[in-house]
């Protein structure tokens, strides 16, 4: 049981994930997110393999629908596995097994892939889309975490019926640098989506200054005294 | 104002990285540790753009000393970083910037180093090394957490006005694989390496777990009756 976005901004050619789960720790598949490169986030039961070998392919200058059948062709397990994929074309795709854990479904549109299992039902992918959709104009990394409160919002997990709640979230951006420009973590929490927006909220206001302390540390202030001052 | 622990398993070839920091989501910084290669920090003023070149460099053969040389022959700003480096036969290699804020430095054991800056003294880091070492039969990733733990006991970050508590905490290990083997972060908590703790402890039983259900999934349990068998185990 997860659901996740893959995307990429139209405006500035950014690429990111947001996903939320109920096993601990999902942004520890930081294999999924290669700057410069894609995104290729596998999931249900997922082999971490797969990710790092799409990105290969994606590297090399393959399309993700071609990197899509060369892995469902790679696996014998493909029933089992979820996967969007997205490239700095914006060409996304997803797939969704038949033997993954009911509700499970993707929506693609252009620059992203929503896509989910064990959801509460269609409409969780439909708010992930809709939260993904609703401002075009706003920062890329809150429509992917718009995107993550959307199938949240539209009621998230569940299994027979019952909620399922999430205890970890991970939202990721990457622009025309070899590392990621946001790479934020909740790896085990009650309201691991509620706490990702604290967490991103606080760490933009940081954003300009660690950017200084790379490009210009000379003229940096004491990082205690920037927070004293915020 | 960060300490870390940079190391490379003698025994299994794994690499591993601890940070911790007054600095928020330290664990963005972790994405220099490839298998097979090393594993590579820049801190103090970070400049995440070094951890790419540096696993490029590695991968490309050079040694640790001489990727070290490199990375500082392309940074303008080298005299603020803290730059580490560990390679795959374990030799380190380490340059503490002139204009890092005290007080910092590095200190190095067996195949590893830890390094920091705005620290209470170097205290900080031999009991990093100490706890490190304290317990060679355990896994990597307990190791790395019992170094941070020290670390901190040992007095841990120092700013102008007195001591700073770290807001940020991670463990990284990489085994042979293309991912990292273990990966857990605490991004922003007022007490980041007691939350580390926490969840690394809740994580340990789950690793097994999320390894089998790849591989065969058609005969696994789904993720919510597995934490519930553990929840009746524990009760």
């Amino acid at each position: 049981m997860t659901y996740s976005i893959v995307a990429r901004c139209p405006k500035t050619g950014r690429l990111g994930i947001g996903t939320t789960t109920f096993s601990i720790a999902c942004g520890r598949r930081n294999e999924s997110v290669r700057p410069t490169i894609g995104v290729s986030k596998s999931q249900a039961m997922y082999i971490r393999a797969h990710d790092p070998r799409a990105l290969n392919l994606m590297q090399q200058g393959f399309l993700p629908q071609h990197v899509m059948d060369v892995q469902a062709a790679n696996d014998a397990d493909w029933a089992y596995r979820q996967t969007g994929m997205v490239d700095r074309g914006g060409n996304a795709v997803a797939h969704t097994g038949d033997k993954v854990g009911k509700y499970c479904g993707h929506k693609v549109g252009a620059d992203y892939a929503a896509f989910g299992n064990g959801l509460a039902g269609p409409q969780v992918v439909e708010g992930i889309v809709a939260g993904f959709l609703a401002e075009p104009d706003a920062p890329f990394e809150y429509r992917l975490l718009m995107g993550v409160e959307g199938g949240h919002k539209a009621g998230g997990q569940a299994t027979d019926g019952r909620y399922r709640p999430s205890r970890s979230a991970w939202l990721c951006v990457t622009n025309h640098l070899t590392f990621r420009e946001i790479d934020l973590r909740v790896d085990l929490h009650a309201d691991p989506v509620g706490e990702l927006r604290r967490l991103l909220d606080d760490f933009l206001r940081y954003r300009a200054y660690y950017e200084k302390q790379r490009l210009d540390p000379a003229s940096v202030a004491a990082e205690e005294d920037f927070v004293a001052a915020l | 104002m960060t300490y870390s622990l940079l190391v490379r398993c003698p025994k299994s070839g794994r690499f591993g990285i601890a940070m911790a920091s007054y600095s928020l989501a330290i664990g963005r910084l972790t994405d220099g540790i490839r298998a097979n290669v090393g594993v590579s920090v820049s801190q103090g003023f970070p400049n995440p753009a070094n951890n790419f070149l540096a696993m490029n460099l590695l991968a490309a053969g050079f040694t640790a000393s001489h990727t070290l040389g490199d990375l500082l022959g392309n940074d303008p700003h080298n005299e603020w970083r803290q730059v580490v480096v560990v390679d795959r036969t374990g030799a380190v290699a380490v340059k503490d910037g002139a204009k890092l804020r005290p007080w910092s430095g590095h200190v190095t054991g067996e195949s590893a180093v830890a390094a920091g800056d705005m620290l209470a003294g170097k205290d900080v880091l031999t009991a990093m090394l100490k706890a490190y070492a304290a317990k060679p039969e355990a896994v990597l990733e307990d190791r790395l957490l019992l170094a941070l733990e020290a670390g901190r006991d040992a007095g841990g970050e120092k700013g102008k006005s007195g001591p700073l508590h770290e807001r940020s905490a991670a463990v990284v290990v990489c085994a042979n694989d293309d991912h990292t083997e273990w990966d857990l972060r605490v991004d922003q908590h007022d007490g980041a390496i007691a939350e580390l703790r926490r969840v690394h402890n809740e994580y340990q039983p789950h690793a097994a777990y999320y390894i089998e259900r790849a591989a065969n999934p058609h005969k696994a349990v789904p993720a919510m009756e597995f934490a519930d068998m553990l929840k009746k185990k524990s009760a």
